[in-house]
């Protein structure tokens, strides 16, 4: 506990508050000094508020101590390239610059993040099961429904950052990423961004989903600024991790790895990268225009000042839409990643699938006007915004078919982690096939803000995400451990969250068709949809008690996991190439590509080798 | 490091100085005598096309991807493509402050004062010019030149958020265009403060740099923080290059 | 080779068992515009291509993990193919084609959804937190929408505050409603029947609740309901008076942010404040009479009182005399 208080993570809370404190005194004072009323309904005024979250930001960078090296050469005294490590839990709670602790800390907080947003979403859907309002306030209820939407996408980045940064280096041979004190950085933002997220409950919460649209945003309560401040904060990992993995697999493969002999979720997280690097910045600036709205009047989304409301809606979705690439392209990257190995046979068209990744990310750009087919835009963008989002289906066909055909004539063994990566198939696939009637106008203007959408997007981000996500977890536990995750928890939790989730979602598109509208407190008898409300709020508790099954099986598995510190899944790939807990250094000996990555069945055929130092 | 001598070097920013001087007048005739959105974007890509091309030196990009990743040439090459990265993506910050203005306010523009947009636009544009030399004087281990080249790079760009937050703005205030009082004041207002931000930090990775190098940290073939600040500086002024046109000349005035 | 036979020929069943499946699960609402008609059949295409898909990619899945299973005791790896040039383009091109046709389908299917009837009658709606109101050509206004059948309504619609947005199930088509400018939408209802307009963009608090009646009926009926309407209305107004601002009231949804039973809502309770002392967010106290309630409905941001937000009621319009007549009846709210 001791060790708690001393750690990094300790000390930039505290900072963190003091830095609010400081700031929101400051902009109180000055107030004070100008004439303006000092004082607000949450004690502070919303300016205040807003001023201190940013110092708090920032004060928590410092005194965490994870900008202390860039600080060091900026007054030119140079500090050691590497770091050793304490050999126990504390350095999870630490600066690390070690790509796998960095990585660690990710998936962990994770964790916590699908916990939280999960229970949020427990609450507001055990007040769902039935009609009228049982417990929870309207306000609430839409606090609620808004914090599950935006701290479940923040979790997911965070997870993504988790499996990238652990991965990645491993993969290509490296010893770690680009610029580790950047990769370091890039975690340790998200920690105040969530704080100030989480903050909004306190803060009046906010009423306007994760979407933020004013004018509804321009008048919510003071939450929705701790909401944006939170993104502005925390969407720096994205753009910063994107940044690194970029100039990691461009600069530090290991020697005869080319392009096409990269391993699939290299090209994944490659075009996720190409994404969060550039698109992202567009999520904190249409955000910053509605706080600057807020706080000075600026009437940028204001009819009433020349403003449109509809140019947030292009900002916004213009990063939100690759977003949701952002989110399924690595978790397509893992099932393609481990489907070799349990099928015993190469990646199907590997190339193809490689370039059907950047093809998403590039399409991806083009089709966020889909969401907006309903929103009074102009008309005339309605018709090609259809043709690009029905084109975006052609590359994710290409992975299905492949997909198959990888496990066409395979030798299939399913473990844990491929039942995850089966489950995900199928789960995006349901997805998938929702996709077209909401890219098409005519049934999406029927289908847009019903919950047929929430079933959309629920089936592509678990099949594209969260599927793929456990699927990884399982499988390189023991290389981040030694030690593996119990098989038969493992396949509770999947026997339990698998067929509850497809139920649920195909109900939600089901009372989505019928006329059940999209994040409402309570909806009409006259539509008779209890019964259905009901399965769905069951099902909700199956898949949170397989989650606790999950999260007890990770925890217990730490310590007590039955031991695999070798090549446990016969995998090619140079990480298992090395014994298990991974090497601190990763690869003692440099790693050179001399075959191909997927050819299982070929016999003699190796992918790589471990060369002398020089 | 560059293979050409000091004076040469010297005189090709010069050139593209003048180069870059002579479009800026070239853009301002055009904008007051002809008025078509087209010539002003044209003149505007081809002074960015001289800045990333001369001053930024973005052929850098890339020249080494082979050889030893431990040497310091690899792992300075690294550090330009995660630079480059940086930028490409705070250009995306940029170009949607661009897509706002020109949904908010079509073919029309705010009232400014168009001599203190020619004055700082200038200011701006010369310190470029003096960061350029600044930076070929310490590849060509020129300390004293490098010293005095970022000293007026440093001043002039505080001159530039000085026209701008100090002059610029209150007289803007003073004819109406008041960040509250209308979508083009709210433009105006965010273009250029987000654009003045970016100069600060410039600044302040300026006063550091020249402080290292009068530490004596930088050397001919080491000095990749005084390159990192000077594509950093260039960018800032890549950005107003577009900006300014963007809120003084183009279109009509509301 | 077997395999391919086997699979490709239970493709066909599961195609139809999935089609008919979800047919016969009657998933859309009842088609009561001529553009539902339209829009379901757009639905059905995709229905019947996505069974068709669907069987596709699941049923070579599932044979391969029953078919292709290591059995217990068997080593070795799965066949070690690396691809088919053709066959991979061949799976990008046809999906390429076919989604180039879906597209223009979806741009054609577009447009006769929004065909236009010169004829259309004309309903100015106004949406607001959190409520509904619709002015008719024969001039009045109604917090229901009562349509005749068979004849297309154009919806010219604004919001006074935040985004809404239009939206009958039966109906298909929704259109979001915007503040400072008029969005349309056509309808041309088919089928007589009671409906509800469900406001379908999130658009505060009460927005679960902000729905109303569309009542589709014989021209006929429709006229009669009309006439009664226009008349009801004048007669009221030109009485004035608490019972016409009672009207104007509920119309106007001003319950949705002020009481009259003394709780606080969004906006200041309306019981007794007619005639008492209100303190004001300057400091100031002033007297809540008839000159103030009128200046606050007129000019809502001029007095903003302690404890309450600025920018949130919407400038409504309305008449000198239909302002009267609500402040009138707040005099009566004791």
């Amino acid at each position: 506990m001791r060790l708690f208080f001393k750690s990094a993570l300790w000390r930039g809370l505290v900072w963190q508050a003091i830095g609010w404190l400081a700031g929101a005194i400051f902009v109180t004072l000055i107030r004070l000094v100008m004439g303006l009323q000092p004082l607000g309904t949450f004690f502070f005024t919303e300016p205040a508020w807003v001023f201190g979250s940013l110092v708090g930001a920032l004060t928590f960078l410092a005194g965490s101590g994870v900008v202390s090296d860039w600080y060091a050469w900026a007054r030119g005294i140079e500090t050691p390239e590497h770091r050793e490590d304490p050999d126990s839990w504390e350095k999870y709670i630490n600066v690390s610059l070690d790509h796998k602790v960095i990585g660690i800390q990710y998936t962990v907080t994770a964790l916590f993040l699908f916990v939280t947003g999960g229970t949020f979403a427990l609450i507001f859907r055990t007040e769902l099961a039935q009609t009228g309002l049982q417990f929870l306030s309207l306000g609430w209820y839409n606090t609620f429904m808004s914090l599950h939407g935006i701290v479940m996408i923040i979790g997911i980045l965070v997870g993504i950052g988790g499996v990238m940064n652990y991965l990645v280096p491993m993969l290509i041979g490296a010893d770690d990423m680009a610029f580790p004190r950047l990769n370091a950085f890039s975690y340790w933002i998200v920690v105040p961004g969530v704080v100030l997220l989480l903050s909004s409950l306190a803060l009046g919460g906010f009423d306007t989903g994760w979407t933020g649209y004013p004018p509804l945003s321009a008048r919510a309560p003071v939450g929705v600024q701790m909401f944006f401040m939170g993104i502005i904060v925390a969407g720096w990992s994205s753009i910063l991790g994107g940044l690194n993995l970029i100039a990691t697999t461009l600069r530090m493969r290991a020697k005869g790895m080319t392009a096409f002999r990269m391993p699939i979720l290299i090209w994944a997280a490659m075009a996720t990268s190409l994404i969060t690097l550039t698109a992202a910045q567009l999520f904190g600036l249409s955000f910053q225009l509605v706080l600057f709205q807020r706080l000075l009047g600026m009437g940028f989304f204001d009819p009433s000042k020349g403003g449109n409301p509809i140019l947030y809606q292009h900002l916004f979705w213009f990063y939100s839409h690759p977003a949701v690439y952002v989110f399924v392209l690595p978790g397509l990257g893992i099932i393609s990643e481990l489907l070799p190995v349990f099928v015993r046979k190469p990646l199907y068209g590997y190339r193809w699938v490689a370039m059907s990744s950047m093809g998403i990310a590039l399409v991806g750009f083009l089709v966020w006007g889909h969401h907006m087919f309903a929103s009074g835009m102009n008309q005339y963008l309605q018709v090609p915004f259809m043709y690009s989002t029905l084109l975006v289906a052609v590359p994710t066909g290409v992975k299905f078919f492949s997909w198959v055909a990888t496990l066409w004539n395979g030798k299939i063994e399913t473990p844990t982690p491929m039942l995850f990566v089966l489950g995900a198939i199928v789960v995006f696939f349901l997805g998938g096939l929702s996709g077209p009637p909401n890219g098409t106008v005519a049934t999406d203007l029927h289908l847009t803000d019903t919950y047929f959408v929430v079933g959309h997007f629920h089936d592509t981000i678990f099949g594209g995400y969260v599927f793929p996500f456990f699927a990884a977890i399982y499988y390189w536990f023991p290389k981040a451990t030694g030690r593996r995750l119990n098989e038969k928890l493992g396949k509770w939790h999947f026997w339990l969250f698998f067929p509850s989730f497809i139920v649920l979602t195909l109900i939600m598109m089901r009372v989505g068709l019928i006329g059940m509208r999209r994040r409402i407190a309570d909806y009409d008898p006259a539509l008779g949809l209890v019964d259905y409300h009901i399965v769905m709020t069951i099902a909700a508790y199956l898949i949170a008690i397989a989650t606790a099954i999950f999260i007890y099986n990770f925890v217990r598995s730490i310590k007590h996991g039955e031991v695999a510190t070798g090549n446990l899944w016969n995998s090619r790939s140079p990480e298992w190439n090395v014994p298990s807990p991974m090497p601190v250094h990763n690869y003692d000996e440099p790693v050179e590509v001399i075959g191909e990555p997927y050819d299982y069945g070929l016999p003699g055929s190796q992918y790589v080798r471990f060369g002398t130092k020089e | 490091m560059e293979h050409t001598n000091e004076k040469d070097a010297f005189r090709q920013g010069a050139i593209v100085f003048i180069f870059l001087a002579v479009l800026t007048a070239l853009e301002f005739f055009i904008a007051v005598a002809i008025g078509a959105v087209i010539l002003l974007v044209a003149v505007a890509v081809i002074k960015v096309v001289l800045v990333v091309w001369y001053y930024m030196h973005i052929y850098k990009l890339n020249r080494d991807a082979t050889g030893d990743h431990h040497s310091l040439e690899y792992k300075t090459d690294t550090f330009r493509l995660g630079l480059w990265l940086f930028l490409l993506s705070d250009s995306f910050v940029f170009g949607g402050l661009a897509v706002a203005r020109f949904n908010l306010l079509g073919l029309t523009r705010p009232h400014l004062n168009q001599f203190l947009g020619l004055i700082v636009t200038s200011v701006l544009l010369l310190s470029s010019f003096f960061m350029n030399r600044a930076e070929t004087a310490m590849s060509h281990g020129d300390r004293r030149g490098f010293s005095t080249g970022i000293t007026v790079t440093l001043v002039l760009g505080a001159l530039f958020v000085a026209g701008v937050l100090g002059v610029e703005w209150p007289s803007a205030i003073a004819e109406g265009v008041t960040p509250d009082a209308s979508a083009a004041g709210a433009v105006f207002f965010m273009m250029t403060g987000m654009h003045a931000f970016h100069v600060i930090t410039g600044l302040i990775l300026l006063g550091t740099v020249l402080r290292k190098g009068r530490m004596g940290i930088y050397t001919a073939e080491k000095h990749w923080g005084v390159e990192a600040a000077a594509v950093y500086w260039h960018f800032v002024d890549v950005v107003w290059i577009f900006f300014y046109p963007a809120l003084y000349l183009v279109g009509k005035l509301l | 080779m077997r395999h391919f036979v086997i699979v490709g020929v239970l493709v066909i069943p599961v195609s139809i068992l999935t089609y008919f499946g979800i047919q016969a699960s009657h998933l859309m609402p009842v088609e009561a515009s001529v553009q539902s008609v339209i829009v379901d059949q757009v639905w059905n295409w995709d229905m019947m291509t996505l069974s068709f898909l669907f069987a596709l990619i699941m049923v070579p899945l599932v044979y391969s993990l029953i078919v292709f299973r290591r059995r217990k005791g068997e080593t070795g790896d799965g066949k070690h193919e690396e691809g088919n040039v053709k066959l991979e383009v061949t799976w990008t091109i046809i999906p390429l084609i076919l989604v180039t046709a879906y597209a223009y389908m979806g741009a054609y299917t577009l447009g006769e959804t929004r065909v236009a009837d010169p004829n259309a009658m004309v309903v100015n709606v106004t949406a607001h937190q959190w409520d509904w109101a619709f002015d008719y050509p024969e001039g009045f206004t109604s917090n229901e929408l009562h349509l005749p059948i068979n004849r297309q309504v154009e919806l010219k619609m604004t919001s006074l505050d935040v985004i809404h947005s239009f939206w009958v199930p039966e109906f298909r088509i929704k259109q979001d409603i915007l503040p400072g400018r008029i969005t349309t939408l056509r309808i041309t209802p088919v089928k007589l029947g009671s409906y509800k307009v469900y406001c379908a963009e999130l658009c505060g608090t009460s927005h679960a609740y902000m729905q109303r009646p569309v009542i589709v009926t014989s021209q006929a009926d429709y006229d009669a309901w009309a006439k009664q309407q226009a008349a009801a209305q004048a007669t009221l107004l030109a009485k004035g008076g608490p019972e016409a601002g009672k009207a104007m009231v509920a119309q106007n949804g001003c319950g949705g942010c002020h009481s009259i039973d003394g709780s606080k809502l969004t906006g200041p309770t309306w019981r007794g404040l007619f005639g008492s002392q209100v303190k004001l967010e300057s400091g100031q106290t002033v007297k809540a009479d008839e000159a103030y309630l009128t200046e606050s409905i007129k000019d809502p941001n001029a007095k903003i009182v302690a404890g309450f937000p600025a920018n949130v009621m919407p400038h409504f319009t309305l008449t000198d005399q239909q302002i009267q007549s609500i402040v009138a009846y707040i005099e009566t709210l004791k």
